[in-house]
């Protein structure tokens, strides 16, 4: 037994530790050409909601769709209207990304509504800029968006539960077996 | 190498959940492996365990690799992926012979009385065996992977991450069921012919080759996700293409190779299928096994104490002359963030380990050496009422003062620790300050009563024959226990301060940290040495109540809303008023609501116990809420740890709401069998309890309202 519990403490810090990189990718949100470059913008998750959310580049040739590693991209996020303007600029890195082809940037979008999105790709002499709409939606109620941790309490107290039946059962069906 | 190929080949995502439960699958079986080794060799031993072990590599490199990150993007490296999972990772476990080994892993216990139920079950074997025959496992596989393909589906699983794990699982799960009808049947007991897993197979195939053959040859692309991104060369047709080819070319071979195996066992001439020899190897002796090397920890111990009395000058000292910004300043952040979260956390995962390396009593003993105590504790304090008002009056403090945002007044707390101590047990014979009056010391005591481990007698026959009783009088080696604690009479971890003056006196070796399954002291009501019946005890009772209740006024207290409420208050009242506004809160909270909640559930006990036994069950009722409360704790110290760390806190809800579900899940469990005791039947038992339950489950709902809440950082940068 105690042989079996030391796994327990890696697996805590390990699951600890699982907070500093997210998938990125996910769906297309934004592609056009510009000058000599394919721009696409993937957002993870696909539905963007007010909260932390990632944005992921892909930066392409525009003649053959090859994929270029060396360029400089910088996001560009605008919430026209309303009282107040909210703008971020955020440069987008390989080093953020899971997929190290795509440039990742992560940000927390503080309000829902539609975001004006405007990339800016340079590399040696281009430089391009493209720009589109970014629909984001109000925050997720917590509930919902940690329901599997709530479900952990009744289908463990319901496994328990049919564990007695079964038990009990079994002490009807074998008597002599009951401890 | 192609400097995108070079980028595609570093893109590893990173997926805890997946990862560590694969890890603890292999530890579990890996365990499990090592103990039937011991027992039993036979042939099969040296493939199984590489076996399992790839298999676990297989869906780790599906699930975590470049081909995971790239999944969205090509549908070739989804296809090789779901190719994986669906036909290459199951029978590779499932040769692991998995069931045995998981079973031996895993504790004892669990498999015993968890499990046990559900294993001898005929109507889970009914069940088992209606998934795992031949027709239900082919059904379900080939509509899984039919049923996954159709573009509607598959665009699903593309645009959420959520049903993409679905797809996922389906694939795992329904690969795992078409392989146990032709891997896990016992030789000579298979309810099908031996030529069944020929068409079995050759089927399986035809559908993988339909599937194969529409890719390649449709014309057109299927999933308009892959059409959107084009890289290089390859375009979405092209992708497509080359998906369905790995589709069909490997995907074929997994099921053409096995059924070329098995039409050659059935038409071979020697088709006996021997069975290994079985090897038994003698039973190793476990009673001369020690549990653990105690006694080595005691140089440890002492070793400990000095570095936490170093600790704490460290910490008096920059409280009294540093920079008086709680966090810039070793008083503000080591008492307050790291040593409540570290020693909650060495309590859940050992046990009292804090009052193991105690300074205070380091400082006590070299008093002791210069001045002889000579009074016994006055009996009208020798009871838990003391530190029940201590405690209280800490909380309220705490929060009325903001004790965590003053480094002075930190240090002064911890020297008049420091002489509060000296002044006891210089006075007084015995751990005096320990039992009847240090606040930390109680509120360890009780929640310790979940902790896994306890220094407990090995053998209770050696205990029996015992005459000297060193471990409660000491002898030349070593002095006794000096919290009154008769080891054979001992009980849970309450009022033990993991001293271990016992395990060094005993003479013969039988005292040990053993494994203890948490809180289940409190599912009974032994005689406990030197504090008696828990259920007759009011002053344990309290000092529990409180401290439950105390975990959750001491979090809502750093919560927008209340602390809006106290603002708002301390405005009316006056200026000087937020003391009595926060101590009006902190009385609400930690006593009048406890006292209140306890008596209504009492009241409806009432209508079925006895008159005569409810107080007496209440009481007992009442320890079954400390693993909820432990758990508060748990979670809201987490917090301020992780937050001390980081400012990415993505992952600190999901451990936090773990923690509470863990502690209901305890407190119900603990609840239902004090109620048991009682019954004079199931339903009965169940009425009693639920009051109960109902109570801890609205402190579970109070505790995720609480972690819901926006936070005020109190005493951080961040």
């Amino acid at each position: 037994m105690s042989r079996f519990r030391r796994p327990y403490i890696p697996i805590l810090l390990f699951l600890a530790a699982g907070q500093f990189l997210r998938a990125d990718g996910g769906k297309v949100q934004l592609q056009r050409q510009a000058g000599p470059f394919l721009i696409t913008v993937f957002s993870d998750p696909s539905v963007v909601r007010v909260g932390r959310v990632d944005l992921s580049v892909l930066c392409q040739k525009s003649d053959d769709k090859s994929t270029i590693l060396d360029a400089k991209i910088f996001l560009h996020l605008t919430k026209p209207g309303g009282a107040e303007i909210v703008e971020f600029t955020l440069p987008a890195t390989h080093q953020a990304a899971t997929n190290k082809t795509l440039y990742v940037a992560h940000l927390d979008l503080p309000t829902a509504g539609k975001w004006k999105v405007k990339v800016d790709a340079s590399r040696g002499g281009d430089e391009a800029s493209v720009t589109g709409d970014l629909n984001v939606l109000p925050k997720e109620p917590l509930l919902l968006t940690y329901w599997p941790f709530f479900l952990v309490v009744p289908l463990i107290a319901l496994l328990f539960a049919i564990n007695r039946r079964l038990r009990r059962g079994r002490e009807l069906r074998h008597p002599r077996a009951q401890r | 190498m192609d400097a995108v190929a070079a980028a595609a080949l570093q893109s590893w995502p990173w997926h805890p959940w997946t990862t560590a439960a694969l890890f603890l699958a292999a530890a579990v079986y890996l365990s499990g492996w090592i103990r039937i080794r011991r027992l039993v060799r036979t042939g099969h031993d040296g493939t199984r365990l590489p076996c399992f072990l790839a298999g676990l590599a297989v869906v780790w490199l599906a699930t975590s690799s470049p081909l995971d990150a790239f999944d969205k993007l090509f549908l070739s490296a989804h296809m090789t992926q779901h190719l994986l999972l669906l036909s290459i990772a199951p029978p590779l476990l499932l040769l692991g012979r998995p069931l045995l080994p998981i079973l031996r892993g895993l504790p004892k216990r669990f498999v015993k009385e968890a499990l046990g139920p559900f294993l001898t079950s005929p109507v889970c074997h009914g069940i088992s065996d209606w998934f795992t025959s031949m027709p239900t496992a082919w059904l379900l596989f080939a509509i899984s992977t039919v049923v996954w393909h159709f573009p509607a589906a598959y665009e699903l699983a593309l645009g959420s991450n959520a049903w993409h794990d679905v797809q996922h699982a389906c694939f795992f799960w329904t690969g795992v069921l078409f392989w146990v009808p032709l891997i896990q049947q016992t030789p000579g007991k298979s309810r099908w012919p031996a030529w069944a897993p020929i068409p079995y197979l050759l089927f399986a195939d035809l559908v993988n080759t339909i599937l194969s053959a529409t890719f390649v040859f449709a014309g057109r692309v299927l999933y308009p996700t892959y059409e959107a991104v084009h890289l290089g060369s390859v375009s979405a047709q092209t992708d497509q293409t080359l998906a369905g080819a790995i589709m069909w070319v490997p995907g074929s071979i997994v099921y053409l190779v096995p059924a070329a195996v098995f039409a050659m066992r059935v038409f071979s001439p020697e088709r006996q299928e021997g069975r290994e020899p079985v090897v038994r190897l003698p039973k190793p002796d476990r009673s001369r096994t020690p549990v653990l090397a105690i006694k080595r920890l005691v140089p440890v111990r002492r070793v400990a104490k000095w570095a936490m009395l170093a600790v704490a000058i460290a910490v008096i000292v920059d409280g009294v002359r540093g920079a008086q910004i709680a966090p810039l300043n070793l008083a503000g952040v080591l008492p307050w963030i790291h040593w409540r979260a570290l020693s909650v956390a060495a309590l859940l995962l050992v046990g009292n380990l804090f009052c193991m390396a105690c300074p205070f009593t380091l400082v006590r003993d070299m008093g002791r050496r210069v001045v002889t105590p000579k009074f016994r504790w006055p009996r009208f304090l020798r009871s838990k009422w003391l530190p029940v008002a201590l405690l209280l009056l800490y909380f309220w403090t705490y929060e009325a003062f903001s004790l965590w945002n003053s480094p002075f007044v930190t240090a002064c707390i911890i020297l008049g620790y420091f002489a509060a101590s000296l002044a006891v047990d210089t006075l007084f014979r015995g751990a005096s300050f320990c039992k009847y009056v240090c606040p930390i010391g109680q509120f360890h005591f009780i929640t310790s009563l979940v902790s896994p481990r306890e220094v407990a007698v090995r053998k209770q026959s050696v205990c029996g024959s015992c005459r000297t009783h060193d471990c409660i009088r000491g002898n030349e080696t070593a002095r006794g226990c000096e919290l009154y604690l008769f080891q054979p009479k001992k009980a849970s971890n309450l009022d033990c301060t993991f001293c271990l003056d016992c395990v060094k006196a005993c003479p013969h070796d039988n005292l040990g940290l053993l494994p203890v399954l948490p809180a289940k002291t409190l599912t009974e009501d032994p005689y406990r040495s030197s504090i008696g019946r828990l259920s007759k005890r009011n002053d344990f009772a309290a000092l529990a109540l409180l401290i439950v209740f105390a975990a959750f006024v001491n979090a809502a207290a750093m919560t927008a809303p209340v602390m809006m409420n106290e603002h708002k208050w301390h405005a009316r009242l006056g200026p000087h008023a937020m003391p009595l506004v926060v101590g009006i809160f902190v009385l609400l909270g930690a006593v009048i609501a406890p006292v209140l909640l306890v008596a209504i559930c009492a009241g409806f006990n009432r209508l079925i116990v006895a008159r005569d036994r409810l107080w007496e069950f209440s009481r007992r009722f009442i320890y079954a809420l400390v693993p909820v409360g432990v758990a508060m704790w748990a979670a809201h110290l987490l917090y301020h740890f992780a937050t001390a760390w980081t400012t990415s806190l993505s992952f600190v809800t999901p451990l936090q709401i773990v923690c509470l579900d863990a502690g209901l899940l305890l407190t119900l469990y603990v609840i239902l069998r004090v109620a048991e005791q009682y019954r004079a039947g199931m339903r009965q038992a169940i009425a009693i309890a639920v009051p109960w339950a109902a109570l801890s489950i609205a402190l579970y709902g109070a505790g995720i309202w609480i972690l819901f809440q926006p936070m005020e950082m109190r005493g951080m940068l961040h």
